[in-house]
């Protein structure tokens, strides 16, 4: 049987933590074969993720009726795909929420049908 | 609300004030009220709903507002008193008398026992860079378009271009594109980023947003609305190379060209400004030239994590009780810190030695390679992969070290390359 | 709208002609483009009240440089504008220039401007420590000073308003009206037609286009730019007074002076363009004000500049004012080509013109005395300045007053909203009326919040506000619009 391996050398930069890591990943057919440069075992983690399947936390605000603000901030309670924070972001422009609003209220439900929820961050009367 | 015998009386209700609220009352103050001049607490917290706060304090990554909400929950449980739409607009030099206004109270007279200043920074404004051409609007401070579009709900516009790459420039960047707007490119001068490597990778190279080192706006277009901007490329002394020019329309400009911390009260109140810094000069129990007067946060460096932030807040807050308390001798011992090799700046500027200490320090410039974090003579040594000037260092040292150095006369803290 | 008088530009030369005429029984509609005042070289100018010294005996420069400083140490006080009568040196470096200041004192003397006199080096520097050492003597006047320009212009209009003249902002004029004699019937403008049988022209940069409306081609206006360094008020001291260079082959030369507020400020450079209306900063132009500035005040502290700008002054080929009554059209009158010192003259100039409309206009309008006039008009009070009692009590009367906007300049709400009621429309408008975002911050902090105010006070949607009239609107939009109409 020939080895056919297809390696492929991957630099990106961690975002787990404010350190921001440079990683050097190694891909071998796709799968992270070796990840330096990190400085603890999130780099590794947040290799394996990053190439296969990127994730963001989404943040942003949504309009709000009654409130001392006209707007509340939001987050998406886990990171999201990144492929989909722009139909997220839409999805979340067309909100209107009442006042008042409770911190880690879950404003939608499996947001754009990737499992993430988008909560309130604040508290908002 | 009785304005007598207060203990420990606090200047702004960001993350250093409400540290300084929670480390006050568990040292055993009595009475401990935290001024805000906003109508909720927080301070510029409130305006950073990007993810990115407390992982330290923590363990995970929260937006500003609920790491202010943990905190804030916590003063509330000490017992902290809060008082929001109050500003304190002078302090007087010899007795120590803050003068407060609010709409309903009108404008009052306090005198506590001692004094936290947690004013946090201000943003560098345009004119600090002097950039020609008109005045237009469409040029805003970063921080001045978070509130606009994180508080106030409106955009400052539809096409930006952002000059300085501190982090709130960064992370506005992406702020304008998840709502739609354009971000044409950032602009630092500089030959390195101002801000953390991290909001380069994932608040510009996420969305494709090109970053320009040593490029800086020349001039500024338009005489109703921002029309545009010329980039042009630096030499090695930071003036505009002739022929680099190029028009970039916009606009919006949003500057991100640094942070000062924030002194008028300081100064108002006579106490010791550090040229460097631009914060009061402070030991290592946070007091300033001011006995009865402590200071945390960014009022007195710039930090770049608010844990920092909070964490200097309770030592400030903790010891301001204490001399409330009269537990602080005014005899006690200073010991200089002298900023040597590849240090730009750090703080605090003298050591006690009563108890163990951080020295947060900042390079002078990138030191790309593994290099060594030393306080001498002989207290600390630190090795580290690299050293950059957008990511704090830090001198740890040990009470009993220095307790053991009876001779000691003068600490100096060094960056150096290996 | 029919007026007896209509003046076109509310400069301090315009709002001066307006609150002169206003001493009489006359209609009076003053006429601006700008969205607040003042705008133009009133706005943009080192704010110096002249001692009289440095015009040529014989021009109309000379004629009403002198009386003006003299009405502006009484206008200061009946109108509440903030004036700081610091006194002005021109300073020598050599004996050429030493010579120049014996030609300014023998100058000073024929014009009547009083106490002038050279002094040493020396001298001069035990009032101003930190000018330069090579500075060998200084000609000294004390009546000089320094106003707040935004101050002065605001309150002769507003002391002209309060006599019955009216302001139209936003007013472009366009064009003149004539009657079948061809003699002036009134201005065509943006927003309609105003008529009155007698229009002065004080429209500033744009005083040599106006003339020509009535066929009067006898003079050019040149606009000259004039660029400013503005320091931090933290340098209150640094210089107290007003500091003057000799001029020399490159121009009148740079000074250095401290605002009636205590900012360091340094300019301005004279640059002659085309386009009166650019008034964009250079890096030469800011590069030759800084070197002016350090070789007067060799430690000028530049680390401190809060903001730089530029003006664009009215400069004329003959060097001097062009004031006169036009023979044709009857009922026209140029106060053209009005620059430095042009400011200090304002109030001489006014009085000139009432006699000029007197003697030689007496059959298009008459000027009856109106014994109403009330020559006091009190500024919103200045928070900063006052004492705390002081401060409380008005704190107490209006909670407003206990509540800051502008923190760099300590300028409270109860300030802003007394602007408002003054007329302010716009953020600039705030800032020329209460220095709110005059400060270090230059309104990094005060903006969103004064904005805020308008539009609240207004009732304007908050991204309809903007910075300075026109176009310049501050925000684009709410926040989720951009993402629903690209939805769309």
């Amino acid at each position: 049987m020939s080895e056919e391996r297809n390696l492929v050398e991957k630099k990106i930069i961690c975002v787990s933590c404010p350190l921001g890591c440079g990683l050097n990943v190694i891909l071998s057919n796709g799968e992270v074969a070796s990840v330096t440069g990190n400085n603890c075992p999130r780099g590794f983690a947040y290799a394996k993720t990053e190439v296969k399947d990127p994730r963001r936390v989404f943040a942003s605000t949504v309009r709000v009726e009654g409130g001392k603000l006209p707007v509340c901030p939001i987050r998406s309670k886990t990171p999201a795909p990144k492929g989909k924070l722009k139909e997220i972001a839409k999805a979340v422009a067309e909100l209107n929420v009442r006042a008042p609003i409770k911190i880690g209220q879950v404003l939608i439900h499996n947001v754009c049908g990737t499992d993430v929820d988008i909560v309130a961050s604040r508290d908002l009367n | 609300m009785e304005n007598n015998n207060i203990d420990v009386l606090i200047i702004g209700a960001g993350p250093a004030g409400v540290a300084a609220g929670i480390g006050a009352k568990k040292e055993g103050a009595e009475r401990v009220v935290v001024l805000e001049r906003d109508w909720d607490l927080g301070g510029i917290l409130q305006q950073c709903i990007h993810p990115g706060f407390g992982l330290r304090t923590f363990r995970e990554e929260l937006t500003g507002p609920e790491y202010m909400h943990r905190f804030i929950n916590m003063a509330h449980e000490a017992g902290v008193e809060f008082r929001t739409n109050t500003m304190v607009f002078q302090i007087d030099k010899d007795s120590n008398s803050v003068w407060t206004m609010n709409k309903e109270r009108g404008i009052e007279c306090l005198n506590p026992k001692s004094i936290v200043l947690t004013m946090g920074c201000r943003e560098r404004p345009a004119g600090a860079i002097r950039i020609p051409g008109t005045r237009p609007a469409g040029i805003y401070t970063a921080g001045t378009a978070q509130r606009f579009v994180n508080m106030e709900g409106y955009m400052p516009g539809k096409r930006a271009v952002i000059l300085g790459s501190g982090d709130i420039g960064l992370i506005m960047a992406r702020r304008m594109i998840w709502e739609g707007a354009e971000v044409e490119g950032v602009y630092e001068v500089m030959s390195w980023p101002g801000g953390l490597r991290r909001n380069i990778a994932q608040c510009l190279d996420d969305y494709g947003i090109p970053f320009h080192l040593q490029t800086t706006v020349k001039k500024i277009h338009g005489t109703d609305r921002l029309e545009g901007v010329t980039v042009a490329k630096v030499d090695e002394k930071l003036n505009p190379i002739d022929g680099t020019e190029r028009y970039v329309p916009c606009d919006t400009l949003l500057l991100a060209i640094g942070l000062i911390p924030e002194n008028e009260l300081t100064r108002m109140a006579g106490i010791e400004i550090h040229p460097v810094t631009g914060g009061p000069v402070v030991n290592d129990l946070l007091q300033t030239s001011n006995p009865a007067v402590f200071a945390a946060g960014n009022v007195v460096i710039v930090y770049d994590l608010v844990d920092n932030v909070s964490d200097e807040g309770l030592i400030a807050g903790a010891n301001a009780a204490k001399f409330a308390a009269g537990k602080i001798s005014p005899n006690v011992k200073k010991i200089p810190v002298k900023g040597g090799e590849n240090v730009r700046l750090y703080s605090p500027q003298f050591i006690t030695g009563e108890s163990d200490t951080i020295i947060y320090m900042r390079v002078t410039h990138p030191i790309e390679g593994p290099c060594k974090v030393t306080a001498e003579p002989g207290l600390y040594t630190q090795k580290l992969r690299y050293a950059r000037p957008g990511e704090m260092n830090e001198v740890r040292l040990k009470a009993d070290v220095i307790k053991s150095k009876p001779d000691l006369k003068e600490i100096t803290i060094d960056i150096k390359p290996l | 709208m029919n007026y007896d008088v209509i003046i076109i530009g509310s400069g301090v030369t315009g709002a001066g002609i307006a609150r002169e005429l206003s001493k009489y029984k006359l209609k009076i509609a003053v006429l601006d483009k700008a969205s607040e005042l003042p705008s133009g070289a009133s706005r943009a100018n080192s704010s110096m009240i002249h001692g009289g010294f440095d015009d040529k005996p014989g021009t109309m420069k000379s004629k009403f440089c002198v009386p003006g400083n003299k009405l502006w140490h009484k206008l200061t006080q009946e109108l509440d504008i903030d004036f700081n009568p610091c006194g002005s040196y021109v300073c020598a470096f050599n004996d050429d220039e030493i010579k120049h200041l014996e030609l300014l004192l023998e100058q000073g003397k024929t014009n009547g401007a009083p106490g002038v006199e050279i002094i040493s080096g020396d001298k001069l520097r035990e009032k101003e420590p930190n000018v330069s050492k090579e500075i060998v003597a200084a000609l000294w006047s004390p009546e000089a000073g320094i106003i707040n320009n935004f101050e002065a212009v605001n309150a002769l209009i507003e002391n002209a308003r309060l006599n019955n003249a009216d302001l139209f902002l936003e007013t472009l004029a366009t064009g003149l009206l004539f009657d079948e004699k061809n003699n002036i019937r009134g201005v065509t403008t943006n927003i309609g037609e105003f008529f009155a049988p007698v229009v002065i022209n004080a429209g500033g940069v744009h005083s040599g286009e106006i003339s020509k409306w009535a066929g009067d081609e006898s003079f050019k206006i040149i606009p000259t730019k004039g660029e400013y360094l503005l320091l931090d008020r933290t340098t209150k001291g640094f210089i107290n007074s007003f500091l003057f260079s000799c001029p020399s082959k490159a121009g009148k030369g740079i000074t250095v002076l401290q605002t009636a507020e205590g900012n360091l400020m340094s300019g301005p450079t004279a640059t002659e363009q085309e386009d009166p209306e650019d008034r964009a900063t250079t890096p030469e132009g800011l590069a030759e004000v800084l070197k002016g500035a350090r070789r007067l005040v060799p430690d000028f502290p530049v680390k401190l500049n809060i903001t730089t700008f530029a003006g664009v002054r009215a400069n004329t080929e003959s060097g001097d004012f062009e004031i006169k009554v036009l023979k044709t059209p009857r009922g026209f009158v140029n106060v053209a080509g009005i620059k430095s010192p042009g400011f200090t003259s304002s109030p001489a100039i006014a009085e000139y013109v009432a006699d000029l409309l007197k003697e030689e206009l007496a059959d298009r309008i008459k000027l009856i005395p109106n014994k109403k006039f009330i020559p006091e008009r009190r500024n919103i009070p200045r928070f900063l300045y006052l004492s705390m009692e002081e401060r409380k009590k008005l704190a107490e009367k209006d909670p407003a007053y206990a509540q800051i906007v502008c923190r760099c300049e300590t300028v409270t709400e109860g300030q802003v909203l007394e602007a408002i009621r003054r007329g302010a429309k716009t953020v600039t408008a705030v800032k020329m009326m209460t220095r709110a975002g005059t400060g270090r911050c230059q309104g990094g902090f005060c903006c969103p919040r004064v904005a805020e105010i308008l539009s609240r006070e207004l009732n304007i949607p908050l991204d309809e506000i903007t910075r300075h009239g026109g176009e310049s609107k501050l925000l684009a939009g709410k926040t989720k619009e951009f993402l629903l109409k690209g939805a769309e």
